[in-house]
C-alpha cells in the first residue's frame, strides 16, 4: 500500500494551476524524484507535501492519514517529516550539533538520548570533528552534510528534499548523489527529491516523476523513463535525443520530410497528425559511405559541425527536410564539416511518440 | 457627532454659554488647623499658572515649607496655553487642575459661565480687597496686578535718547531694537494691546509693525530678551519681570509711557473638581495671604490689592503711574478682531 | 511497523490552534485604528462646520485667507531651501567621506550621525545662542572684531533664511547617509570601465559615478523636503520672533483660543496630500532601473586621491561640522554654564545655578524626565514588537492579506506630526475614549508616528533572513510562533536592537504631535524644553538640552556595545 499519496493535488497562484490535478502513490521506504525544469512545479508539490501551503484541491495522505485538504492540513511540524533545502537553511547562530540537536530537544529527549543519537549521526555522516563549528566555518560540502544529518536524526516518517546539490560543485555534487543513495538504502526513509538534474534522479531515485507545467508527464523506473518515454517532452529532457516527425504510414513506419522513412521498434502512433520519433545521440549510426544492407531508417546528410570530445566525437548533420540531427560516433569516424555522411537509425531504437 | 460636538462646545465654549445656577457668594473660609490636616492627606496641589516660572516655583517652594506634606506642581505656560490647556481638559473631562491662575481677565469670565470653577472666598479677599476686583459670586478674585512696559538696555541705549512714549518707538531708529510679545500667546499683551488699540488707534500697530519688531509669544520674553542682550527696547512686557533682571545687576530701565501704561489684572480660582479640594482651598487662601503678596511683590515685582502690603523702596507707586485700565468685558468679543489685525501687521 | 514509533515521536499530533490568524487579525484591527481612526476624524471635521453640517467653507478659507495661503507658500519655499540646501552640502561631502582619501573619514560620518541624533529644535535653540542678531556670540564677536556698534550684525538666525539654515543643520544627514550609502555601493567595475576607456579623472566622475547616485541625492533631498515641511519645533522657535507662520505653526495656532479645529483640520488636508506626494516622487526615483544597479557587490570602490587638495576638503567638511554639531554642542554647554546668554566665558561668569534650576527647584523636571523616559521605553517596545510581527506575516506572506498590514505599518509616514497630533486629539479627547491628558494618547501618538520607521528597518532586516531557515525548524516540529522565537528572532537580534534604539531616541525628541496632546501630568521633555524657550529660560534650556542628548548618545553607545551573541557566525547570503 502506498505510504504518501496525491490525490488529485492542485495548487492554484491566481488563475495559474501551478500544481494541477496531480495523482500520485509512494511506497513506503522509497525515494522518489520529481524531476522537470523550473516552474513545473515540481518545488511546490513537495512544499504541499510538507505542509508550508495547502492545497486548493485534491489531498495529502500519509500512512493512511488525511494531512493536506483545502482548509483542513496539518501543519509541518505535526507531519513527523524531514525536509532538506536548497539552501541548507542552518541555522547560523547555532553549532553544528546544536543544529542537528534542534529537532531531538523538541521532542523532549532526554539529554543523553540527545547526545547519543546526535553522536551517532554525526559519525555516519562523517562530521563528528566538526560539532562544535558554526555552519559559517564549514564548506558547502560539510554544510550539506549536517543539512542531512540534521533532518535524519530524528527518524521522520518522510524525507523531502528540494534541490540539495544544486549548490554544490560538479566533482562534490557526484559525490554526494552517491552519499544521499548510500544513506538512503541504510535508513529506509520514504523519500520525495526534487530535482531539475536528471542524472541526479537517475543516480538516487527507485522512481521517477517528470513534471512539466504543473502535471505528471510519466511516471516510472529511471530505466523505464530513460528508454520508454512516453512524450517528446520526457525523451528530450532525460538523455539528449533527436525529435524526428513524420506520418504513420502503418507497419510501425513514420515517413519523415525529404523521403527518410523511420520503423519504429515501440511507441505509440497518432493518426491525427504528425507522429514524433525520438532516436538518442549515441543510438544513431554515423557512415561514411552508405551501408549496403538497409533501404529504411537510413539518409544522407551534410555534416555541419564536427567536435572532437576525447572519448567520442559529436557530429550535427543536416538531412534533407531541413531537419537538424545530433549524433555521437567514434573517435576514428573523422568526418570533416561540408562532407556528406550517411546515418542510419536503428528500428530497435526508434521510439514513436503520441505526445 | 458627539467627539464634535463635545470639543467644540468646550473648547470654544464662548459660543454657547451654559449659565451655572448662581446663589450667593460662599461665606469667607479662613485656614483651619482642620483644612491644613485635610490637605495634608491629599498631599499635593496642581497649581496651573502663568507667572513667571521662577516667581511661581519660589512661591510654591515657600508653601511647602510652611504645610510641609503638601507637594505644589507648578505648571506653568503662558496664559493663552494654560486656557487652550484648560479648554482642552475640561472639554474631554480630565480634571488635573487645582489651582488656576492667568493675567488674562476674560477667561476668568468664561470659566465662570462654563462653569469650571468652585466658588471660594478666603477671609482675607471679603475682608480687604477692592469690590471690583473680586467676582461678586465668589468664583475668582485679583490675585495679582502687572504692568505691561515700554523699556530699554540702559548701556545700549542713552537716557536721553530713550522713549518716553509709545510714539517714539515709532521712530526709524529703533528699527531692528525693538521685541515684543504676542496677544495670541500672552494674556498681558492681549489686555494691553486691547487697552492700546483704544487709545492709540489700529494704525499705531499698523507702523509698529513696519520696525522689524522681534516678535516673541509670552509677555516674560521681552525682558529676558532685553537681558540677553537680544534687542535694547521692548514694546511690552511684564514690569514685574524688569523688576527682577533689574535686582539681578542687569542695566534695564523701565518707561512709563506718555500715553498710559496697560494695567493687566491676573486672577486667580480654584477649578471645579479639583483633585485635591483641600489643598486647593488652603493653597488658595495662601495665594491671597500677606506673606505670599509680599513675596510676589518683593521677588516677583508682582502689584497686589492687599492692604497692608509695602510697596518695595525705588519701584514707582502705582498712584503715581498713569494707566491704562483693563476692559475684560469688552475684549472678550474682540479678541478674534485683534489676532487677525495683529496677523496683518506682525506677520504672525 | 515501526512508523508506529516513529508516530509516537511526532511533537505533535492533535492540530494545535494557529496562532497566527488571531494575531493577524488584532494587529490589523490595531494598526487600522491606530492610522485610519485619526485620518477619518480629520476628515470628518474639515468637512463640517462647528455645528457639524457639511461644508466646504473650511477649505474655501484656506484657498480665501491670505495669511493661510502665506504659511503654505512660505513653509514650501522654506522646504525646497532646506532640500536644496542639504543637498549642496551633502553630497560633496558624502563624495568625500566615501570615495576619497579623506583623513577622520570615520570620525566624519559619526558626527553626521550625531546631527542625526541632535532634536531639530534644540539645533535651533542652539543656533539662537549663537546667531541671534544682537545676542548672537558669534555677532558679539564680531562686533568685537571690528570695533563696531551694537547695531552691526553679521548673522541674523530670524529670518528666512536663517530658518531654512537651521533646519537644513539636521535634515542634510538625510541626503548624506543615502548617498554615502550608495557611493558605496557603486561597483567599481563601472568605473573602471570608463577610466579602461580612456574617461579622465573628472569624466570618470561627472560622466559616470554622477548620474548613478543622483536617484540617491534626489530621493534625500525630498526626504529633506518632507521634514523642513512637516517639522514644527524649528519654525516655532525661529519664524515666530521673526514674524512669520509656516504651515505647521500656523496649524497648531489655531488651537489657540478661539479654536478653530474645522480649520486646523482642512488645513493638514494639504499638508497630508503633499507628503503623500513627496513620498510617492521618492518612491518612484529609487523604484527606477537605474538605482537597481547599486544593489550589486562587486569589488571595493575607486577611491581618489585628493593630494593637495586635501586640506581644503577637511576644511570644508570641518566647517560643516562645525556649524551642524560643534559650535551648537559648545553653545548650549556654555549657556548652561555661564549666567546669561551673552555673558563672557570667564571663571566670574561660571555658575551652576540653571543645572540647580532644573534639577531641583523647576518642579516639571522630573515628572518630564520621567514621562519621557517611560514613553520612551514603551514606544521602543512596543513599536519593535508590532513591527515584528508585522514585518514577519508580510514578507513571509504566511497569512492572507498581510501586505494590507505592511501598508498600513507603513502609512503613517505620510502623516505629518501636527497633523497626526490634530487627529489623534479629534479622535481620542472625548467621553469615549478621554485619553487626552493621560500618557496613552502620547503613547499611541508616537507608536504610529514611529510605526513606519520600526517597520521598514525590521522588514528589510527579515528579508536578509532566508524563510527556508524558519521552514526548516517548523518541519522539525516547531510550531510558527516557536520556530520565530528560537530561530529567526535571534539572528534579528542586531536589528532588532538598532530599532529599538532608533525609536527610543525618535521618541523622545517628537515635538510636533506632542505639543497638541501633553497637558500638566504628561509633560515631556521635549515640551518643557519648548514652554522655557517660550519664557526665554535658555540657561535651563540648555542644560535640559544636554541631558537629552546625553541620554539619546548614551542609547545608541550602549546599543553599538551590546554583545550580539557568537560573533563567529555570520548569517549566510
Amino acid at each position: 500500500m502506498a505510504f504518501v499519496e496525491l490525490v488529485g493535488l492542485t495548487k492554484r497562484y491566481g488563475p495559474i494551476a501551478v500544481v494541477n490535478a496531480i495523482y500520485l502513490a509512494i511506497e513506503k521506504g522509497k525515494l522518489v524524484c520529481l524531476l522537470g525544469p523550473s516552474g513545473c512545479g515540481k518545488t511546490t508539490t513537495l512544499r504541499l507535501v510538507a505542509g508550508f501551503i495547502t492545497p486548493d484541491d485534491g489531498e495529502i495522505q500519509v500512512g493512511g492519514r488525511r494531512v493536506s485538504a483545502p482548509g483542513a492540513s496539518l501543519p509541518p511540524e505535526a507531519r513527523n517529516m524531514s525536509m532538506i533545502f536548497q539552501s541548507y537553511a542552518l541555522w547560523p547562530h547555532m553549532t553544528v550539533f546544536e543544529n542537528v540537536a534542534y529537532g531531538l530537544r523538541l521532542r523532549r529527549l532526554s539529554k543523553d538520548e540527545i547526545r547519543t543519537r546526535v553522536e551517532t549521526i554525526l559519525a555516519a555522516t562523517k562530521l563528528s570533528a566538526l560539532a562544535e563549528r558554526y555552519p559559517g566555518e564549514l564548506s558547502g560540502g560539510q554544510q550539506q552534510r549536517v543539512s542531512l544529518a540534521r533532518a535524519l536524526v530524528v527518524k521522520p516518517e518522510t524525507l523531502l528534499l528540494d534541490e540539495p546539490l544544486s549548490n554544490l560543485d560538479a566533482n562534490l555534487r557526484e559525490e554526494m548523489r552517491f552519499e544521499i543513495r548510500r544513506l538512503h538504502d541504510e535508513y529506509r526513509y520514504t523519500t520525495v527529491y526534487v530535482t531539475h538534474d536528471q542524472a541526479e534522479a537517475m543516480t538516487t531515485a527507485d522512481m521517477i516523476v517528470v513534471m512539466n507545467q504543473g502535471v505528471i508527464e510519466q511516471a516510472g523506473s529511471p530505466e523505464d523513463i530513460y528508454q520508454r518515454p512516453r512524450s517528446e517532452f520526457v525523451a528530450k529532457f532525460i538523455g539528449g535525443t533527436n525529435i524526428l516527425k513524420g506520418k504513420h504510414t502503418g507497419d510501425s513506419a513514420v515517413a519523415c520530410d525529404g523521403g527518410l522513412v523511420l520503423r519504429c521498434g515501440s511507441g505509440e502512433f497518432r493518426s491525427d497528425a504528425a507522429t514524433a520519433v525520438s532516436v538518442r545521440h549515441h543510438d544513431i549510426r554515423l557512415h561514411e559511405a552508405k551501408p549496403a544492407q538497409a533501404d529504411t531508417n537510413i539518409v544522407a546528410g551534410t555534416v555541419v559541425r564536427q567536435t572532437f570530445l576525447g572519448s567520442h566525437r559529436d557530429y550535427l548533420v543536416s538531412i534533407p527536410g531541413g531537419e537538424m540531427v545530433r549524433s555521437i560516433a567514434p573517435v576514428n569516424v573523422a568526418v570533416p564539416a561540408g562532407q556528406e555522411v550517411w546515418l542510419h537509425f536503428p528500428p530497435e531504437f526508434c521510439r514513436a511518440l503520441a505526445h | 457627532m458627539w467627539a464634535k460636538s463635545v470639543a467644540v462646545a468646550a473648547l470654544a465654549g464662548a459660543m454657547a454659554w451654559a449659565s451655572p445656577g448662581q446663589a450667593e457668594p460662599p461665606a469667607p473660609y479662613d485656614i483651619t488647623p482642620e483644612l491644613i490636616d485635610a490637605a495634608k492627606k491629599e498631599g499635593s496641589v496642581v497649581f496651573y499658572t502663568a507667572t513667571d516660572v521662577t516667581v511661581a516655583e519660589k512661591l510654591a517652594a515657600t508653601f511647602e515649607q510652611k504645610y510641609p506634606g503638601i507637594k505644589v506642581q507648578v505648571e506653568r505656560a503662558g496664559s493663552e496655553r494654560v486656557f487652550q490647556r484648560i479648554g482642552q481638559e475640561y472639554s474631554t473631562g480630565v480634571y488635573n487642575a487645582d489651582v488656576i491662575e492667568t493675567s488674562d481677565a476674560v477667561h476668568f469670565l468664561l470659566f465662570k459661565k462654563e462653569g469650571w470653577l468652585t466658588p471660594a472666598v478666603p477671609k482675607v479677599v471679603a475682608e480687604s480687597w477692592p469690590a471690583e476686583e473680586r467676582d461678586p459670586d465668589g468664583f475668582f478674585a485679583a490675585y495679582r496686578a502687572h504692568l505691561s512696559v515700554i523699556a530699554y538696555r540702559k548701556d545700549q541705549v542713552k537716557p536721553e535718547d530713550a522713549p518716553k512714549s509709545f510714539a517714539d518707538l515709532l521712530d526709524p531708529k529703533w528699527k531692528g531694537k525693538l521685541v515684543k510679545g504676542h496677544p495670541g500667546y500672552s494674556g498681558t499683551i492681549m489686555t494691553a494691546t486691547h487697552a492700546m488699540s483704544k487709545a492709540l488707534g489700529w494704525e499705531y500697530f499698523e507702523k509698529l509693525g513696519k520696525q522689524d519688531v522681534m516678535q516673541v509669544q509670552s509677555s516674560t520674553e521681552p525682558p529676558k530678551k532685553l537681558a540677553q542682550g537680544e534687542r535694547s527696547v521692548e514694546v511690552d512686557g511684564n514690569e514685574y519681570n524688569c523688576f527682577r533682571l533689574q535686582e539681578e545687576g542687569i542695566p534695564i530701565e523701565i518707561v512709563y509711557a506718555a500715553e498710559g501704561t496697560p494695567l493687566v489684572i491676573g486672577n486667580a480660582a480654584i477649578l471645579k473638581n479639583p483633585p485635591h479640594p483641600n489643598a486647593a482651598k488652603l493653597f488658595y487662601a495662601y495665594l491671597f495671604s500677606l506673606e505670599a503678596q509680599q513675596l510676589n511683590h518683593d521677588f516677583g515685582g508682582l502689584r497686589s490689592f492687599h492692604p497692608e502690603l509695602k510697596e518695595k523702596a525705588g519701584r514707582t507707586p502705582l498712584k503715581d503711574i498713569k494707566l491704562m485700565l483693563p476692559d475684560a468685558a469688552g475684549l472678550e468679543s474682540e479678541i478674534e478682531t485683534i489676532k487677525s489685525r495683529y496677523e496683518e501687521y506682525f506677520g504672525t | 511497523m515501526s512508523n508506529v514509533a516513529s508516530i509516537a515521536q511526532a511533537p505533535r499530533q492533535t492540530r494545535r490552534f494557529d496562532l497566527s490568524g488571531p494575531v493577524f487579525l488584532s494587529l490589523g484591527v490595531l494598526l487600522s485604528v491606530l492610522v485610519i481612526l485619526p485620518l477619518f476624524w480629520l476628515l470628518v471635521y474639515s468637512f463640517t462646520t462647528k455645528a457639524g453640517s457639511f461644508t466646504l467653507d473650511n477649505f474655501v478659507t484656506l484657498v480665501t485667507d491670505r495669511a493661510m495661503r502665506r504659511s503654505f507658500g512660505l513653509a514650501i519655499g522654506m522646504a525646497l531651501g532646506v532640500g536644496a540646501l542639504a543637498c549642496l552640502v551633502a553630497t560633496p561631502m558624502a563624495w568625500l567621506v566615501a570615495r576619497t582619501d579623506l583623513p577622520l573619514r570615520r570620525f566624519v560620518r559619526a558626527l553626521v550621525t550625531a546631527s542625526f541624533v541632535t532634536p531639530p529644535f534644540l539645533g535651533a535653540i542652539a543656533w539662537e545662542i549663537l546667531a541671534a542678531p544682537n545676542s548672537g556670540i558669534f555677532n558679539n564677536l564680531y562686533r568685537w572684531l571690528f570695533g563696531l556698534d551694537s547695531s552691526q550684525y553679521l548673522l541674523d538666525i530670524y529670518t528666512f533664511a536663517g530658518l531654512i539654515f537651521a533646519i537644513a543643520c539636521y535634515t542634510f544627514p538625510f541626503v548624506f547617509t543615502l548617498v554615502a550609502n550608495a557611493l558605496d555601493r557603486v561597483p567599481s567595475d563601472l568605473e573602471d570601465a570608463s577610466s579602461i576607456l580612456g574617461g579622465k579623472w573628472l569624466t570618470t566622475l561627472r560622466r559616470v559615478t554622477f548620474p548613478l547616485v543622483l536617484p540617491a541625492m534626489l530621493a534625500g533631498s525630498l526626504v529633506a523636503i518632507l521634514q523642513a515641511l512637516t517639522m514644527f519645533g524649528s519654525p516655532a522657535i525661529l519664524a515666530l520672533p521673526a514674524g512669520f507662520h509656516v504651515v505647521t505653526t500656523k496649524i497648531w495656532s489655531l488651537f489657540q483660543y478661539p479654536p478653530k479645529l474645522e480649520l486646523a483640520a482642512a488645513a493638514s488636508i494639504p499638508l497630508l496630500l503633499l507628503t503623500i506626494l513627496l513620498l510617492r516622487g521618492q518612491k518612484w526615483i529609487l523604484g527606477r532601473k537605474g538605482y537597481t544597479v547599486l544593489g550589486g557587490k562587486s569589488g571595493s570602490p575607486m577611491i581618489t586621491r585628493l593630494g593637495r587638495w586635501k586640506w581644503l576638503a577637511v576644511s570644508f567638511v570641518l566647517s560643516i561640522l562645525c556649524l551642524t554639531v560643534i559650535f551648537p554642542y559648545a553653545a548650549l554647554l556654555k549657556t548652561a554654564l555661564t549666567h546669561t546668554v551673552d555673558a563672557p566665558l570667564s571663571w566670574d561668569s561660571f555658575t551652576l545655578r540653571h543645572f540647580h534650576f532644573v534639577f531641583f527647584e523647576f518642579s516639571a523636571t522630573r515628572l518630564a524626565m520621567f514621562n519621557t523616559l517611560i514613553l520612551g521605553l514603551l514606544t521602543a517596545t512596543g513599536v519593535t514588537a508590532i513591527a515584528l510581527v508585522v514585518s514577519y506575516l508580510v514578507t513571509r506572506r504566511s497569512v492572507l492579506g498581510a501586505p494590507a498590514l505592511g501598508v498600513l505599518a507603513t502609512a503613517p509616514i505620510a502623516i505629518p506630526g501636527i497633523v497626526l497630533g490634530v487627529g489623534l486629539f479629534l479622535s481620542y479627547a472625548n467621553p469615549t475614549f478621554r485619553l487626552y491628558g493621560t500618557l496613552w494618547i502620547l503613547l499611541i501618538a508616537f507608536l504610529t508616528i514611529e510605526m513606519p520607521a520600526g517597520y521598514q528597518q525590521l522588514s528589510s532586516a527579515f528579508k536578509g533572513i532566508h524563510p527556508e531557515l524558519e521552514e526548516a525548524g517548523r518541519i522539525l516540529g516547531a510550531s510558527r510562533l516557536k520556530a520565530l522565537w528560537q530561530i529567526t528572532a535571534p539572528l534579528l537580534r542586531t536589528s532588532v536592537i538598532a530599532t529599538w534604539c532608533f525609536v527610543f531616541i525618535g521618541t523622545i525628541r517628537e515635538l510636533s504631535a506632542t505639543i497638541l496632546l501633553t497637558t500638566a501630568n504628561t509633560k515631556l521633555v521635549s515640551v518643557i524644553i519648548y514652554d522655557l524657550n517660550e519664557s526665554g529660560d535658555l540657561g535651563a534650556i540648555s542644560v535640559l538640552g544636554i541631558l537629552l542628548l546625553l541620554v539619546s548618545f548614551t542609547v545608541v553607545f550602549l546599543a553599538s556595545r551590546m554583545p550580539i551573541g557568537s560573533t563567529r557566525f555570520q548569517p549566510r547570503g
